[in-house]
């Protein structure tokens, strides 16, 4: 598989599922800053836990909870798919 | 590199206290929720208050530490993030404390699961060029993840102090005072143009190890239990039960029993009564103190026997979910709701905590992104939320009248709540800011910590409130005296009696509820427990009481947070709010015949 198939919106992905972040896109000011500032940054390991009724994901240890619309935003390059 | 100022002191030899003439000052630096405070706290040996979620820490909190027999200032900043680029406020006050001669030294503390995290603020911090010290600190938690720290070649790549410790327990305290002596500049702070994250990643893949353990799994799967819904939500019934227990029912009636029954209606007020009886000859002196409105026989028993008893109980237990780290995940499911009122998830926090106090919690709206937010969530706090005697009085009267009384109360009130947030989300200008939080790992709350912390916001409690308490039964009497009340009361008839159908001394209440709202909610359990409301009366009394005016406390805290201008727009439009809301269900709930029979 070429890394191109294997990246999917954080969103996308089921729970038990983990990757890297390759990009988070800055479709609303300051959320790219907000999550680098909780580790969300490119190369950090995530682990989806939950998707509903909001996203929750472990970026390196610890346990974040995003709305949908931010998780859409955080592109990941799937290692492991549940 | 180290400190040229540290070295002189150095060479001294061991002498039991040291001065300066200007203390050195260090600053404790890290991301929310590290643990800051509490390595304050064993520093000073004093008590800041401490909880499990980001944004407690809102002001500076400054205090004096004892470092190897000198007096220092310590200073505690607001947890930040990052002190580059786009600051919040929290941030800038922090990075303009460390850049400045505010800080000697600075002591980053960091959470040693989130090396990476940490060593991104560190990176930034180095560029202020000062000696510095970090601390790992929850090694315990670290350890339980199977988290392991290079801490001598950390030491050796940052040249300065690299500490672990546990500070709950105070383990590594003692290290840290003695390597405060050895704080040292960063040689990161001369090397120059380095993306921060991109350092932080390499460097805590360089210097930590990660293992997966089996200790870690028992937290893991618990905090899946608590934030999937169909585990999740049967715990949230289970967890607002027992907090009902605590507070509705053994603050609300047992205690206040014991204290109101017991103590004040047995001792206090005999004893009272005949101590004036004995020193004031004068019948008016005497029934200010001891009469209808006196101080004794209201103000201090309604703040004393009823209303001290349910706050102090719903502290205690406020204190163990915000110690457990359970609030936040709560966020999760109220996010899509106050996403509908323009708020997210994290608002969920100040509204629990309006649960206790609404003037309190007024102040931690601070934690929310956006003006905005923070303008909405003061609204629907002033609004709706009713405090914790306030809930416990409506528990009491109505649990007494009917469980559809009860069911009717909280939904027209949730209904408004809804209503107001949806409108205000619309009309107002401004942002909403995006649901991003991070969920501390669940801990078991140290009984110490949780009641220490209860003292503190009790003590606050009795200092804010008993004064208003004994003004506000002052002013009472002077009205009930001059004809004031009877006036307020006649002008006000056509209102109380004619719109919402009370009695006409339910506006000695309602003037008593802006004082404090739990003080008139206390007045209204007396008119009830005398038989003068009916089942529709106390319903709709309840109803316009929880929706009613703020108390001057509470009136004067969104004051301080939102301006004279907001605040009295506030009140108008709530006052309108809830008067409007008690004619219109008095009307509807008599047109239905309903009884609550």
């Amino acid at each position: 598989m070429s890394r191109f198939d294997r990246t999917q919106r954080l969103s996308g992905l089921k729970g038990g599922s983990s990757g890297r972040v390759i990009t988070v896109l800055a479709d609303h000011p300051g959320r790219i800053e907000r999550l680098r500032a909780l580790g969300v940054t490119p190369g950090a390991a995530v682990t989806v836990l939950q998707t509903f009724p909001g996203v929750v994901f472990l970026c390196d240890q610890t346990e974040l909870a995003v709305e949908p619309a931010v998780a859409r935003s955080i592109l990941i390059e799937v290692a492991d798919e549940a | 590199m180290s400190c040229p100022q540290v070295a002189v002191v150095r060479e001294v030899s061991n002498p039991l206290l040291r001065l300066r003439a200007r203390p050195r000052r260090i600053a404790l630096a890290g991301n929310p929720n590290v643990g800051k405070s509490v390595v304050f706290g064993r520093l000073t040996g004093s008590y800041a208050v401490v909880a499990n979620y980001p944004g407690t820490t809102v002001a500076v909190t400054e205090g004096r530490a004892l470092v190897e027999g000198e007096v220092c200032d310590l200073l505690d900043t607001p947890g930040v993030n990052a002190v580059e680029g786009a600051l919040s406020e929290d941030e800038q006050v922090t990075r303009r404390i460390l850049s400045s001669d505010g800080a000697d030294v600075i002591v980053q503390v960091i959470d040693a699961r989130n090396l990476r995290r940490g060593l991104m603020l560190t990176s930034q911090l180095a560029a202020f060029q000062k000696p510095m010290v970090l601390v790992l600190n929850m090694m315990d938690e670290a350890r339980l993840h199977g988290v392991s720290l290079d801490v001598q070649g950390l030491r050796a790549r940052l040249g300065v102090p690299v500490i672990e410790t546990v500070a709950t327990d105070g383990q590594g305290i003692a290290d840290l005072r003695s390597a405060l002596r050895e704080a040292a500049v960063p040689a990161l702070a001369f090397e120059g143009g380095r993306d921060h994250a991109r350092w932080a990643h390499d460097h805590a893949l360089a210097f930590r190890s990660i293992r997966p353990h089996s200790a870690a799994r028992l937290q893991a799967r618990l905090s899946q239990v608590l934030r999937t819904p169909a585990t999740g939500l049967p715990v949230l019934a289970g967890v607002l039960y027992v907090m009902y227990l605590a507070v509705g029912v053994f603050g609300a009636q047992t205690l206040v029993e014991l204290l109101e029954d017991g103590l004040f209606q047995g001792y206090i007020h005999p004893a009272a009564v005949r101590a004036a009886d004995l020193i004031l000859p004068w019948r008016i002196a005497r029934d200010f103190f001891v009469g209808d409105y006196g101080l004794v026989t209201m103000g201090l028993t309604y703040a004393i026997a009823i209303v001290l008893p349910v706050v102090s109980t719903f502290f205690i237990a406020f204190g163990f979910l915000e110690d457990s780290g359970y609030l936040p995940r709560l966020a999760i499911f109220s996010d899509r709701i106050f996403r509908f009122m323009g708020l997210n998830g994290k608002a969920v926090l100040p509204m629990v905590l309006g649960l206790g106090c609404d003037t309190m919690a007024t102040m931690t709206t601070r934690i929310l992104g956006t003006p905005k937010e923070r303008l909405i969530a003061v609204l629907l706090l002033s609004l709706g939320v009713p405090c914790s005697a306030q809930l416990a009085t409506i528990l009491g009267i109505l649990g007494g009248v009917s469980f559809g009384a009860l069911m009717t109360l909280f939904l027209v009130v949730l209904g408004q709540m809804f209503l107001v947030g949806f409108l205000a989300a619309r009309a107002l200008p401004g942002e909403r800011s995006e649901f991003i939080l991070e969920l501390p790992p669940l801990r078991l709350p140290q009984i110490g910590n949780v009641l220490r912390k209860t003292l503190l916001r009790v003590r606050w409690y009795l200092g804010e409130a008993v004064p208003l308490f004994l003004a506000g039964t002052a002013l009472l009497f002077i009205l009930d005296r001059t004809g004031g009340l009877a006036w307020v009361t006649h002008v006000t008839e056509p209102v109380i009696q004619g719109w919402l159908g009370l009695p006409a001394s339910a506006a000695g209440v309602f003037i008593m509820g802006f004082l404090r709202r739990d003080y008139g909610a206390a007045g209204l359990f007396a008119m009830a427990q005398t038989g003068q409301l009916s089942g529709v009366q106390a319903v709709v009394a309840l109803t316009v009481m929880t929706l009613f005016v703020p108390c001057v406390a509470h009136l004067l805290m969104i004051v301080k947070e939102q301006g004279a201008r907001v605040a009295l727009s506030i009140l108008a439009v709530v006052t309108l709010i809830a008067l409007g809301t008690g004619a219109g269900l008095n009307a509807t709930l008599r047109l239905l015949d309903v009884t609550f029979r």
